[in-house]
Parts: structure tokens; C-alpha cells; sequence
């Protein structure tokens, strides 16, 4: 229904949007998640057009809406929007919200806008706050007004720019109740948000985003429990990454582990983690790769999850695959066993350090 | 609400009407007190304090002749005899015709016989061009004529004389005009050659005037306005010429042609006389002279009336074109377009800078100056001018306190950029200027005070012609002051009533749902 191609937004200095490909069918529900500033406000605002995209296609029921001249008023009446801060009109009552778009553009009497509005109040639950005006209405109470006031434009697709970001967390229930409804009742969305749990639980298809792109889609089940790409599991997991180039030539060993335990400190992980992930940098780094490998290049990689407060380190290589097992300093692999699991070893051929191991150190 | 609301109206007016009063009190009973000593003879003049009107004759004879003594420059005639009657200054310097005048006017005060200059010779002054040319010399010649023939002495017996052969003077009314209108420049407080007496310009100089219309065919407009917008405006064309005690020097001549002299005399020194009477002592009955003088005598309230007309005509419609102005550059402004932006925005710099005397005068006589367009119709355009810079300026502000966002809502369900500012943005935006808007109306009411510099009799003029006839000092001003205050509330009123009913958030759950079947 909605096609979406090589779709790019660059502004003088910074460019949210590089290559968008992606379709909203019918009957989708379609959340897009990823890191704040990747261009995902910015894909929704290119969609009604309230950004104009530097270049790519944008196709509604096969016509280009990317066409100079076309009437941008009649396509916008065609994808509703919802608005992280609401953007009620402030001098009109919230009934007349839901009235007055449907009076001065879709040509309706002022009783079929009244009584589509009181079926609208009723469906949000506001019957009783018809008269009050704006800011007579608390957050929870406006976002469901300004949804009420998208739906009785009949939209063909609605987009929800972070609908519950600015609400009070005892509200955000609400609002997401009211968009689970819609999502029941078969209306088409696209809905960029920050609450993972909602997004999994209301989404038939789910976008990460990142660097303007799109870097991972697919079922909530894929994305939320297994993702494949690196920077989606990090953001899923909420990875904390530290990353450590071994060059040689000069390299700082007790700065690196410095810097290993400012960074505990900073994401507070359990101070005897710390110190596990200290003696596994020393002991396997220190005391068997580079005694092993010579002046190879290395690189540690620690990712903490503050969701499972599990951490993991990956340590890749260049050369000749090592056995553990075979190693000469096998008191170091004995102290390394002692506060690891899941030591997993495999050759990764596609990068320049063809070797990677990773563990998982025991909470 | 509203009744408690009334009576702090109320209150406060009658502490602004008590304070006034004791303003007034206060002014009247300092202008009682003098102690400094009366001068007699011109020599003590040396040493002693001055009071001369700005750009005449005398200010530069004074200067000339007494160069140790303390000049103060007034603006007005009344101010000048304040001055002296209050003892600020020690002597004034004018005219002999107008001093002379004063001094039986004022038993207060006398003046010293010696004169302090040659002749001095006041004439009709025409601009240099061959018109003034030709005027010039019809008028001179008319004046030798009547000089000759004894018409003159008698006209001048109409004024200075105590007895003899009066002469009859046409009635302005009932000249011809076939030769067209004459459009004369006169400072209304030149007593006695121009001045007002019964809202009417009379004088030495307006006799001869008439008479000379009579005889040539010609019908006259005055353009009254003060003393040193006199030989601008006929400078400038917008003129003819002016009469009234021009005082011929050298230094106009070489910008003016004069006729042959129209009063022939010398400039005096008014003093103080020794013993200063005690004046009324009586508060609550000088004030109630000081009022039959402001207002029933002459019926003088009918000049006020004229001022308030005026001042009120001006304000409206400025207001009214002001308002349609700005709100049509700021139309102009959201399209965007870069020549209109810089356009519009050197446009509110300069006028949101310039002083508004200046714009009045640069229209007076230089835009406007060989066209047909008044006085009064260039004070509407220039403070039209003011005020559409104004509210630009406040339509600007109230968008900006209407948050973007309400914007992109109404873009994003298919307003257009129309709908949305009228729609959505302005409905909220007036309710953010209002009071901003109310100011202005109240600075422009005050602003128009200064359109005598054009030739228009508003309220604060009329305050002055009254002051230059009565020579009350104070009364009239505060007189003026009530009136704005007044015209300030009614305006208030108007625009409250016009604009400010429209706050949509108190129309009554009934209208808004007006027309709805509402089946619950």
C-alpha cells in the first residue's frame, strides 16, 4: 500500500535519513525502534510530507506522492498523525478538536462531525471531558483526544511519533490501550516508540533503526529475542561496550585494565565482575595470546547487559587458531576457567582478525 | 465579579481626578510666590534673566544685546509671560504691538519706554518662486495703494487706535475667489496681527489680508500651525505665503521675499511692576474662573470640541488602516518570499525608530508637498504608518506564542497554510497581543499630540490656542489632560467591545455546541 525506496533526507550539516527501503501493507502494525537521532521522527515526518525528502520514491496505492505540484493537503488527509506533544488546538474544546477538521476539510455538517466525534469520545473513554478545553486535560487525556481527532479524518494509515514520550509513566497505560484497540479493530500504523514492551506485544512487523537506515526488521520474535545484527543486540540487550585495540608496538597494559574498571565503576557493574574481567584481560591477553601470537592485533570487546546484568567478552585475533587445551601457560587457562562459561572458539573468516572466542563471565 | 470590579474603577478614578486637583493646587499657589526684584531701565537688562520665543526676532537681538544675560527660549508667547509673571525670568523681549497689548491685558506688568532696536518692520512673507513673485508684489502694491489713500491707518485703527475712522473688512465668507484660493500660513498666537478670538482668526494682519482678497479676487484658506513651521511650509509650497508680525531680517531674505511692510515698530522689554498684587486667594474660585475662561468664555469649549474631533478622527482611523496595514504585511511576510522579507523588515525598523514629529514633517513637505492632500489626511497616513509597524510587530509575537507544533498538527490532517494561520494560529494569537494592542492604541491617542507641527488643530493645540488667548497658564493644560484620559478609557472600551469579546473560551457550552442534535 505504502512503498518507501531509496528514501534520503540530508539537511546542511547532518543527514537523518540515507537509504530507506521498506512497504506498510493493510492491516500492518508497524513499530519502528532504534537509538535516539537515527531518523526515525524524520522517516514518519517524510511520509505526510511535513519534511520534504531530498530524493528516493514514495509510492501510496502505486501514485508517487514525491511529484511536485501534487495536492499535499489531500495526501496528508489519506495518513493521520499523532504527535509526541499532542498539538491539540488550544482555543477549542476538546470536542470541537475532533469537529472542526471534519467541518472545514472533509465537508461535513455539523452533525455527522458531532455525532462521529461522540463515537470517537466514547471509543477513547472522554465522553465526559467533551466541553474541556486543552489545557483543562491532563496528558493521558489530550494524546486520546488528538487520537480521536486523527481517526474521524478516516486515515488510511496512522503514523504515532512517539505517542507516550511525554507522558507521566501512570499515563502511558492509557494511550497504549487506546493504540492496542485500533491495532485489534485492523487500522494500518506506524508507530515510533521507545517502550519495547508495547512495541513487541502490538507489532506485526518491528524496524530497527539506526544511522538512517533500516539495520534489522522482522517479527517482533525475531527481532526482541533473537537479533543478528550486532548494533541491534546491543540496543535490545541495552549493551554497555568496551572495546580495546591491541596494536602492539607500544600498547599501555595497565592502562587498558585503568580503563577496564572506570568503566565498571561507570556503569556500576558488581565490583567482583570487575575484577573477573581484569584477571580474564590479563591472564587470557596478557598471559596467553600474546605470549602465543607475537605481535599479532587483538581486540577485546566487553558488552554488559544491564537487562540481565550478564557480562560478555569477545576477543578476536589474527593468525593461526589457538587450542586452549594446547596452550603453554595452562595456569592461566585453569584461572580463566575458574570465572568463565560458554567458552565458545570459531574462525570467522570474513574479518581481518580471523579468530574469535567468546565467554561469558559467572554472576 | 463585575461590580466589585466597577467600583475599583471607580476609586481609582477619583484618586486620578483628586490628584490632578492637587496638581493644580499646587501649580496655581507656586505661581503666587515671586520675590525677586523688578527691573526698570534697559541697562539693568544686562545681568538679568531673559525670556524670548524660540526663532524670533528678539531672541537674536537679545542675544546680540545682552550678551551676559540668561536667556531662556519658550515656545509659546503664554509661556513667556508665565515666566515673567512668576519671576523665572526678569524681562521679555518681544514685539512692541504684542507687548503692548499684554501690558493692558496683565496689570501686573509694564514695560520699559526705551525701545532696544532700530525699526523693525513686520511684512508679509512669500516663498521665491515666481508665484511669490507675483504675489508679492500684488500684495506690495496694495499696500502702498491703501497707505496712500488712508485705508491703511484705518484698518491699523481697528486694533491700535482708541478712537478715529474704523474700516470695514470683508467678510471672508463672501469673497469671490475668481482669481482661486489663497492658502495663508498663520501661527494663531501672533496677537494681535493673528490671532483667535471666538474660533475665529482675526487680527491686524488678517484685515489687510481680507482686504487684499477683496480687491484681487482671491478666497482664503488658513493653514494655522506654530511659529517655526510658519516659513517651512511656505518654503516647502505648501503655502502660498504667510502674514502675521513676520518680522523682516536680512537672513529670511534670503529665502523669503518680503512685501512692503505690513506693521512698522520696534521690540520692547516687558517688565514686572514694583508692587505685585496679591492675586485671588480663593482656590475653588479661581478654579471656577480659570473654567469660564478655558470654556464659556467665547465658546471656547467649542474649539475643544474640535480638538477632540480631530484627535479622535486620527486615532480611529490609524488605528482602523494601522491595523489592516500590518495585518496585510505580515500576510505578505508568511509567504516568504526574500525581497518581501527585506522589504518589510527595513520598513519596521525605520518607522518602529524614527520619531514620529520627523515623519510627520518628511511627509508634510516633501512627499506630499505639491499634492492637494491636508494636513489631518497625513497625520492618518503617518501614524497609520506607526501603527502597521506596531501591529506587524504584535502579530509576529502572538504567532510565536502559539506553539509550532498546533501548526504541523493542522498541516498534518490537510489544512493548508491558509486555513492553519486562520483557522488555528490567529484565533489564539489575538488573545496574546490584546493587551499589547491596547497599549498602543493608548501611545498612539498620546502620540497625535504632536500634529500641530503640521497644520492640524488636535486636542493638545486647541489646548494651546485656548492658553494663547487666555493666558492661563495651567488650567488648559490639565483641562487637556482630563480629556485624554477620557478619550484613552473610551477607546479602551471600543476596542474591548470590537475586539476583546472574541477569547473563545468564554462562549457558553450552549453556542459552541449551537445547532447539534445532542441526543443525550
Amino acid at each position: 500500500m505504502i512503498e518507501i525506496r531509496h528514501l534520503r533526507k540530508e539537511y546542511d550539516h547532518v543527514t537523518p535519513l540515507r537509504d530507506v527501503n521498506t512497504e506498510i501493507r493493510d492491516g500492518e502494525v508497524i513499530t519502528v525502534i532504534g537509538p535516539s537521532g537515527t531518523g526515525k521522527s524524520t522517516l514518519l515526518r517524510c511520509l505526510n510530507l511535513l519534511e520534504k525528502p531530498t530524493s528516493g520514491s514514495i509510492r501510496i496505492d502505486g501514485e508517487e506522492i514525491l511529484t511536485p505540484g501534487i495536492d499535499l493537503n489531500l495526501i496528508r488527509r489519506k495518513i493521520g498523525m499523532v504527535f509526541q506533544s499532542f498539538n491539540l488546538f488550544g482555543h477549542l474544546t476538546a470536542i470541537e478538536n475532533i469537529m472542526k477538521p471534519q467541518m472545514d476539510l472533509c465537508g461535513r455538517s455539523k452533525q455527522e462531525a458531532y455525532d462521529i466525534s461522540q463515537e470517537l469520545l466514547k471509543r477513547v473513554g472522554l465522553v465526559s471531558s467533551a466541553l474541556r478545553y486543552p489545557d483543562e486535560l491532563s496528558g493521558g487525556q489530550k494524546q486520546r483526544i488528538a487520537i480521536a481527532r486523527t481517526l474521524a479524518m478516516d486515515p488510511e494509515v496512522i503514523l504515532f511519533d512517539e505517542p507516550t514520550s511525554a507522558l507521566d509513566p501512570s499515563m502511558i497505560g492509557e494511550v497504549e490501550a487506546v493504540i492496542r484497540d485500533l491495532a485489534r479493530a485492523g487500522k494500518t500504523m506506524m508507530i515510533v516508540t521507545h517502550e519495547m514492551n508495547f512495541a513487541r506485544s502490538i507489532s506485526t512487523r518491528v524496524l530497527y533503526m539506526d544511522n538512517g537506515e533500516i539495520y534489522e526488521e522482522g517479527t517482533p520474535e525475531q527481532i526482541f529475542m533473537h537479533p543478528e545484527k550486532e548494533l541491534t543486540r546491543s540496543f535490545i540487550y541495552q549493551l554497555k561496550v568496551l572495546e580495546i585495540n591491541i596494536d602492539h608496538s607500544s600498547f599501555d597494559l595497565p592502562g587498558a585494565s585503568g580503563e577496564i574498571a572506570y568503566y565498571g565503576r561507570k556503569n556500576q557493574i558488581p565490583p567482583k565482575t570487575v575484577m573477573h574481567i581484569q584477571l580474564v584481560f590479563e591472564e587470557m591477553v596478557q598471559q596467553i595470546l600474546i605470549l602465543e601470537l607475537g605481535k599479532k592485533r587483538i581486540t577485546f570487546r566487553l558488552e554488559f547487559s544491564e537487562a540481565e546484568e550478564q557480562a560478555r567478552i569477545i576477543i578476536q585475533y589474527q593468525g593461526e587458531a589457538i587450542d586452549m587445551e594446547k596452550v603453554k601457560n595452562q595456569l592461566s587457562v585453569i584461572l580463566v576457567r575458574n570465572v568463565i562459561s560458554d567458552l565458545e572458539s570459531e574462525s570467522v573468516p570474513e574479518s581481518p582478525l580471523n579468530n574469535r572466542l567468546s565467554m561469558r563471565i559467572r554472576p | 465579579m463585575k461590580p466589585r470590579h466597577a467600583l475599583m474603577k471607580n476609586r481609582l478614578a477619583i484618586l486620578l481626578m483628586t490628584g490632578l486637583m492637587l496638581l493644580l493646587f499646587c501649580v496655581t499657589s507656586a505661581a503666587e510666590k515671586t520675590d525677586s526684584p523688578a527691573v526698570s531701565s534697559l541697562k539693568e537688562l544686562a545681568h538679568s534673566r531673559i525670556a524670548v520665543t524660540t526663532g524670533s526676532i528678539q531672541a537674536i537681538q537679545a542675544e546680540k544685546l545682552f550678551p551676559d544675560a540668561e536667556i531662556s527660549y519658550f515656545s509659546t508667547h503664554v509661556d513667556c509671560l508665565e515666566a515673567l509673571r512668576v519671576g523665572r525670568v526678569d524681562s521679555w523681549i518681544e514685539a512692541d504691538a504684542l507687548l503692548k497689548y499684554m501690558c493692558r491685558e496683565n496689570p501686573d506688568l509694564t514695560y520699559i519706554e526705551e525701545a532696544l532696536s532700530e525699526r523693525m518692520d513686520a511684512a508679509a512673507a512669500f516663498p521665491k518662486t515666481d508665484r511669490g513673485r507675483r504675489l508679492c508684489d500684488e500684495y506690495s502694491e496694495y499696500l502702498r495703494k491703501i497707505k496712500a489713500s488712508g485705508v491703511y491707518d484705518a484698518l491699523q485703527n481697528n486694533w491700535f487706535g482708541t478712537d478715529g475712522v474704523k474700516w470695514d473688512v470683508p467678510d471672508r465668507e463672501k469673497l469671490s475667489g475668481q482669481n482661486g484660493t489663497l492658502r495663508i500660513a498663520v501661527d494663531t498666537s501672533m496677537v494681535p496681527f493673528t490671532f483667535l478670538r471666538d474660533g475665529e482668526i482675526v487680527g491686524a494682519d488678517v484685515d489687510i489680508l481680507l482686504s487684499f482678497c477683496g480687491e484681487y479676487g482671491y478666497q482664503v484658506e488658513f493653514s494655522v500651525m506654530d511659529f517655526s513651521g510658519v516659513i517651512p511650509s511656505i518654503v516647502s509650497g505648501k503655502c502660498d505665503f504667510a502674514c502675521g508680525g513676520i518680522a523682516v531680517t536680512p537672513e529670511r531674505m534670503e529665502s523669503l521675499y518680503f512685501s512692503e511692510p505690513t506693521y512698522e515698530g520696534f521690540s520692547l522689554a516687558a517688565v514686572r511692576k514694583e508692587a505685585v498684587p496679591e492675586r485671588e486667594a480663593d482656590f475653588f474660585r479661581s478654579i471656577a474662573a480659570s473654567f469660564e475662561k478655558t470654556f464659556i468664555r467665547e465658546n471656547r469649549w467649542k474649539l475643544f470640541l474640535r480638538g477632540i474631533g480631530n484627535t479622535l478622527l486620527i486615532t480611529v482611523l490609524s488605528v482602523l488602516f494601522g491595523s489592516i496595514l500590518g495585518f496585510l504585511i505580515y500576510l505578505l511576510s508568511r509567504k516568504g518570499n526574500a525581497i518581501a522579507d527585506r522589504l518589510i523588515r527595513g520598513y519596521v525598523f525605520l518607522l518602529e525608530r524614527m520619531p514620529i514629529v520627523v515623519l510627520l514633517m518628511v511627509l508634510y513637505y516633501i512627499v506630499f508637498r505639491k499634492t492637494v492632500i491636508g494636513g489631518l489626511a497625513i497625520a492618518v497616513i503617518a501614524f497609520s504608518l506607526v501603527f502597521g509597524a506596531a501591529m506587524y510587530g504584535m502579530l509576529l509575537s502572538g504567532e510565536r506564542a502559539v506553539d509550532k507544533g498546533q501548526e504541523e498538527a493542522a498541516s498534518a490532517l490537510g489544512y493548508s497554510d491558509r486555513q492553519t494561520f486562520f483557522e488555528i494560529i490567529l484565533p489564539q494569537a489575538v488573545q496574546h497581543f490584546m493587551p499589547s494592542y491596547k497599549g498602543q492604541v493608548i501611545s498612539l491617542l498620546k502620540g497625535t499630540a504632536v500634529v500641530s507641527y503640521i497644520a492640524v488643530q488636535d486636542l493638545a493645540k486647541m489646548g494651546d490656542i485656548v492658553r494663547s488667548r487666555t493666558y492661563e497658564p495651567f488650567f488648559p493644560l490639565i483641562a487637556v489632560t482630563v480629556l485624554y484620559f477620557l478619550l484613552a478609557a473610551l477607546l479602551i472600551k471600543a476596542v474591548e467591545i470590537l475586539i476583546g469579546n472574541i477569547d473563545p473560551k468564554r462562549r457558553k457550552p450552549e453556542k459552541i455546541l449551537k445547532g447539534v442534535r445532542t441526543h443525550d
